[in-house]
């Protein structure tokens, strides 16, 4: 403890040099801990995945619609015991940058398949009674200032909606109850959206309900038979499977992020690992007159090592707590609904924490190696 | 009786290939309580036996027992908790810890010592009383002149009562003035504290101070001088 002043002041030394270490070491943690919290909302999302819901889209992608017919034959399946259906919508919100997930739904059928969305038994009624109704999560509402009854106009998106705006209803604000829903996005009835569709009766997915989640495979694969050969070939998964290819959809994004976030603690390194080296280099005849005076090699190096411990240490906390502030806004809502659970949590400012300490300590293990290995004639002649 | 025994001590640098000889089989008895001073030419070796003695170089051959220690068989660690037991170092540059006060660089060899906090605080401020600067305490060398700067120095050399006060060209950097406060202040370390000194100096007027003197030339002893008798 009685060295802990010595390093601090010995890291007050250049002000600005350690103030832009801090803030180096503090982009790599904030960057670091931001790239895991968008791994972990999309692993939070497979994993809050339903084991007894399957999802068919068309085998080419889920950006090709298909007829509402699917839906029926997929209803007769065998083990199947509930269907519901939707479709992206892609409107705009007075500007693009206002950009949240709208899904055209069949209402009655979708809530009861997603009890995750939770809505008040007069908001539901009153939703299910309006054809141009919607509901809202309370994360949106939050962010736009929606209340119950307020109209909600969209923008077309996709031209297949025509080109007239879209006026709405909002008739209940739910609350999502785990990370399978969001509570950033808007659902509406799809029959509302299907009356300007060209062509009509189209939809973009179906969501299948069975009763036995060790029969999904095989379910899958007999709903998948009912349409092979036909000009719309469907592709069915279960949910969990669906929402990993959905995200999946932006590439190897674990192999994407992990780069970027290595390079960016990489770059920090070398640029902590030099301002260490620098600030060893400067201090030569210090570190012989405190060898003089009978400090060991080793106690040279814990201070080295230390000073650099205590920079990285300040930098990481400061970055973990930024990307707390910044990514776990709510009313933020940085990613539109498309990661519902969104955010760095107590694990991520850990695990920042710790590759901040990481980079200190091999950023200072050069420099103290340098500097407790010091040759203190040479050192003291080198200056006087 | 001796503090200080030199026997046969040579020491060689080598550069490339070459050995360059610095000290050449010097042998010194030094006894406690004396104020040695060390003179010769440049590169006459004075600095590389004060190095040898304070044990932070070690010599090509031969014996250097410093009480009853023989330091060139200490190891590394051995010599650096010796250094920091019995050597008080003053340099000719001060040599002080620009971002430390005054006290915290008087402070800095007790940070090695198992003493409190009340008790290091204790000893700082005796030592920067006896030099006089007690009331310097939180200033930082750049706000000292340079005769303070090594009236601190001094202070930080004496704080942990070594055996052995070893001064390098202590004012050698100093204006006249200081150069004198600092000199008076060396001898009464050694004759009202008793310390043991051996100084480097080129300064005839800083080699009057002492009791004893010795003139080294091209690293080899030429004469000893005894100026002052039961010093």
């Amino acid at each position: 403890m009685k060295f802990v002043g010595l390093i601090l002041k010995s890291a007050r030394r250049s002000k600005r040099r350690t103030a832009l270490t801090m803030i180096s070491v503090a982009l790599a943690v904030f960057l670091f801990s931001a790239l895991r919290a968008v791994l972990d909302g999309f692993d939070a999302v497979s994993a809050a995945s339903s084991s007894t819901r399957l999802v068919t889209i068309r085998s080419t992608s889920m950006i090709f619609s298909m007829p509402t017919s699917h839906a029926e034959m997929i209803k007769s399946t065998p083990d199947v015991q509930d269907i519901t259906w939707a479709n992206w919508f892609g409107g705009i919100y007075k500007d693009p940058k206002n950009f949240f997930g709208q899904f055209a739904v069949d209402p009655e059928s979708y809530l009861r398949m997603y009890p995750e969305i939770v809505l008040t038994d007069a908001d539901r009624q009153a939703f299910l009674a309006d054809r141009t109704g919607c509901i809202v999560g309370d994360g949106l509402a939050k962010k736009h200032g929606f209340k119950v009854g307020d109209k909600l106009t969209l923008q077309v998106g996709i031209p297949v909606y025509g080109s007239r705006d879209f006026d709405f209803n909002i008739r209940g604000i739910y609350k999502a109850n785990g990370a399978a829903v969001d509570n950033q996005s808007m659902m509406f009835h799809w029959k509302y959206a299907d009356e300007r569709s060209t062509p009509k009766g189209q939809i973009g997915w179906v969501v299948t309900k069975i009763g036995n989640p060790d029969r999904a495979t095989q379910v899958a694969s007999e709903i998948d038979a009912k349409f092979a050969n036909s000009p719309n070939e469907t592709k069915t998964q279960t949910e969990q499977a669906f929402s990993a290819s959905f995200a999946s959809m932006l590439g190897n994004l674990n192999l994407l992020l992990g780069s970027v976030a290595l390079a960016v603690v990489l770059t920090t390194l070398f640029v902590a690992g030099n301002t260490m080296a620098m600030s060893v280099r400067e201090r030569t005849t210090e570190i012989a007159v405190m060898r003089t005076l009978g400090f060991p090699a080793a106690t040279i190096f814990v201070l080295v090592v230390g000073e650099g411990l205590v920079v990285s240490l300040i930098g990481g906390a400061a970055g973990a707590a930024l990307a707390r502030i910044i990514v776990n806004g709510e009313s933020l809502g940085l990613t539109g609904g498309f990661i519902p659970a969104f955010g760095v949590n107590n694990g991520n400012v850990v695990v920042g924490i710790g590759l901040s300490l990481l980079i200190g300590l091999l950023a200072a293990v050069i420099p103290a190696t340098m500097a407790s290995q010091l040759k203190i004639v040479d050192a003291l002649r080198r200056v006087a | 009786m001796a503090l200080i025994e030199l026997r046969d001590v040579t020491k060689s640098y080598k550069r490339d290939a070459i050995d360059i000889p610095v000290l050449d089989r010097v042998t010194i008895t030094v006894d406690a309580g004396d104020f040695m001073g060390l003179m010769g030419p440049s590169g006459s070796g004075k600095s590389t036996l004060l190095n040898l003695l304070a044990g932070i170089d070690r010599p090509t051959r031969g014996s250097i027992k410093i009480g009853d220690t023989e330091i060139s068989s200490l190891s590394e660690r051995a010599l650096a908790a010796w250094r920091a037991r019995h050597i008080g170092f003053i340099f000719q540059l001060y040599n002080l810890i620009p971002v430390l006060t005054a006290f915290e660089n008087v402070e800095l060899p007790l940070l090695l010592t198992n003493l409190s906090k009340a008790q290091r605080r204790d000893h700082v401020m005796t030592a920067l009383g006896i030099v006089g600067l007690a009331e310097r305490d939180r200033h930082y060398p750049r706000q000292l002149s340079g005769g303070q700067e090594q009236r601190v120095a001094i202070a930080r050399a004496i704080v942990t009562d070594p055996t052995l006060l070893l001064a390098d060209e202590p004012t050698g950097d100093l204006d006249a003035k200081s150069a004198g406060e600092v000199l008076t202040l060396l001898q009464r370390l050694n004759e009202e504290f008793k310390k043991t000194i051996v100084m480097v100096t080129h300064d005839p007027h800083a080699a009057e101070r002492a009791s004893h003197l010795l003139h080294l030339e091209k690293g080899t002893l030429v004469e000893q001088v005894v100026q002052r008798q039961g010093a």
